[in-house]
């Protein structure tokens, strides 16, 4: 390791490499060997996201709408700012610059943990509001005095959903009684497959979906936007816990950067868990539009097609 | 392998292009443009009917080719891919060809079915 004057030994230069710029190569491809795998990996639920809102695209875009598009804007562009705080954090390594470097990688766990802080957020809500998409685990909303017409509200879809109940203002339905718990959707929702039933652009598979005996079933139809609440914290809740693996990378790192491992030489820990970290904010720029924001505009203009 | 290597020159370096390549900090600013702007132009495209306007899939249509631009500008200058060998851009783009080839073969089934759309 010393000056010797027939070898330079590079520090971080492995013995099994001819030199640094082999190494830095077998590193980059074992990364994106890995990459691939990830994009095999989420690629399978996408492919459940296309088959089933090929089928129930009015079911998807009820689901959306439950969604908050602002939130996940919200945390869309904090991502967008910590892969940039990355990318500097992998610039001052291959600069030696030790301390810009340790902040950059800090500052970029600050964004992960506040992307992670409004998914807690997001989750919360859906819970208070009866969208986690298993029955009984959503927040217990008593019936309130126990009259009959707000107990007829309980399982409001169970039954055929009436001109009245429709017209319900959002007030109103925000409030929905839950005493077990279950997965519920709001009679508004329904209005979405009388306009699509209107424009006459539902699917084979929703004319099947979502009525009975010709009339909209409010349990069939909730049970298709069941489906989307699966995918959505099926793909959210995978992408959360790759951001929690990066955070716990990016605490090793900072560590490993603060007592000077990285340098000009060698900077390929930095790099490689750069790598994973902007695939993990590339699976969230597909992951906003198709949940958060598709269907969006038949909400944000009350008409079909 | 240890074997003595005596050609460990600087001069070395040079068929490893990605070695040492140093991003200059206004693509890394140009990209973040991108990313912020398609973000925000996405949020508000949403909000448009797109599909009454111009064709039936439109809004969807727009969604995906404004991530698809993000995406490559990640890929091809965050993750510096525009600057890796010719192995590195194989791999990147051998997995999105997978993926198309599942989304393609599971679609070509599943739209196919008669009646249309039903199992």
């Amino acid at each position: 390791m010393a000056h010797d004057t027939h070898e330079y030994h590079p520090p971080g230069l492995q013995h099994q490499f001819e030199d640094m710029g082999q190494q830095q190569e077998s590193a980059s491809i074992g990364m994106w060997m890995f990459l691939v795998q990830e994009i095999m990996f989420f690629g399978g639920l996408f492919t459940v996201y296309l088959v089933f809102r090929s089928r129930y695209p009015m079911a998807f875009a009820a689901g959306s709408n439950h969604l908050d598009a602002l939130w996940g804007g919200l945390n869309t562009l904090v991502l967008i700012v910590s892969s940039l705080t990355m990318a500097l954090a992998v610039r001052s390594a291959q600069l030696s610059n030790r301390v810009l470097t340790v902040v950059l990688i800090v500052v970029t766990m600050v964004f992960g943990a506040t992307f992670l802080g409004v998914k807690a957020i997001e989750y919360t809500d859906k819970y208070n509001h009866g969208l986690i998409p298993v029955d009984g685990l959503n927040k217990k909303i008593p019936v309130e005095g126990g009259h009959t017409e707000h107990a007829s509200l309980t399982v409001p879809l169970e039954t055929k959903v009436s001109a009245a109940e429709e017209t319900k203002s959002q007030e109103q339905a925000e409030h929905l009684p839950n005493p077990k718990g279950n997965f519920q959707i709001q009679p508004d929702d329904l209005k979405l497959v009388v306009m699509a039933r209107d424009g006459k652009f539902l699917t084979e598979a929703e004319k099947i979906g979502y009525f009975s005996n010709g009339e909209i079933d409010g349990a069939k139809f909730r049970d298709k936007v069941r489906i989307f609440f699966w995918i959505y914290f099926v793909m959210t809740g995978l992408h959360a816990l790759h951001m929690i693996v990066g955070l716990g990378l990016m605490a090793w790192l900072a560590w490993k950067a603060w007592i000077g491992t990285y340098s000009s030489e060698y900077y390929s820990p930095v790099e490689m868990s750069g790598l994973y970290w902007h695939f993990v904010d590339i699976v969230w720029i597909f992951l906003f539009p198709l949940l958060y924001l598709l269907g969006r505009h038949f909400i944000a203009h009350g008409g079909g097609h | 392998m240890a074997e003595k290597h005596n050609h460990h020159d600087s001069d070395d370096h040079g068929e490893h292009p990605q070695e040492h390549h140093i991003v200059g900090l206004p693509i890394y600013g140009a990209v973040f443009g991108v990313l912020f702007f398609g973000t925000i132009i996405t949020y508000y495209v949403a909000l448009l009917d797109l599909d009454n306007a111009l064709f039936p899939g439109a809004n969807t249509l727009v969604a995906l080719l404004i991530a698809f631009a993000k995406m490559a500008c990640v890929v091809l200058f965050f993750m510096h891919v525009y600057w890796s060998s010719k192995l590195i851009w194989l791999t990147a783009i051998a997995g999105f060809f997978w993926l198309a080839i599942m989304f393609a073969f599971t679609m070509q089934d599943y739209l196919t079915r008669v009646p249309a759309g039903v199992y």
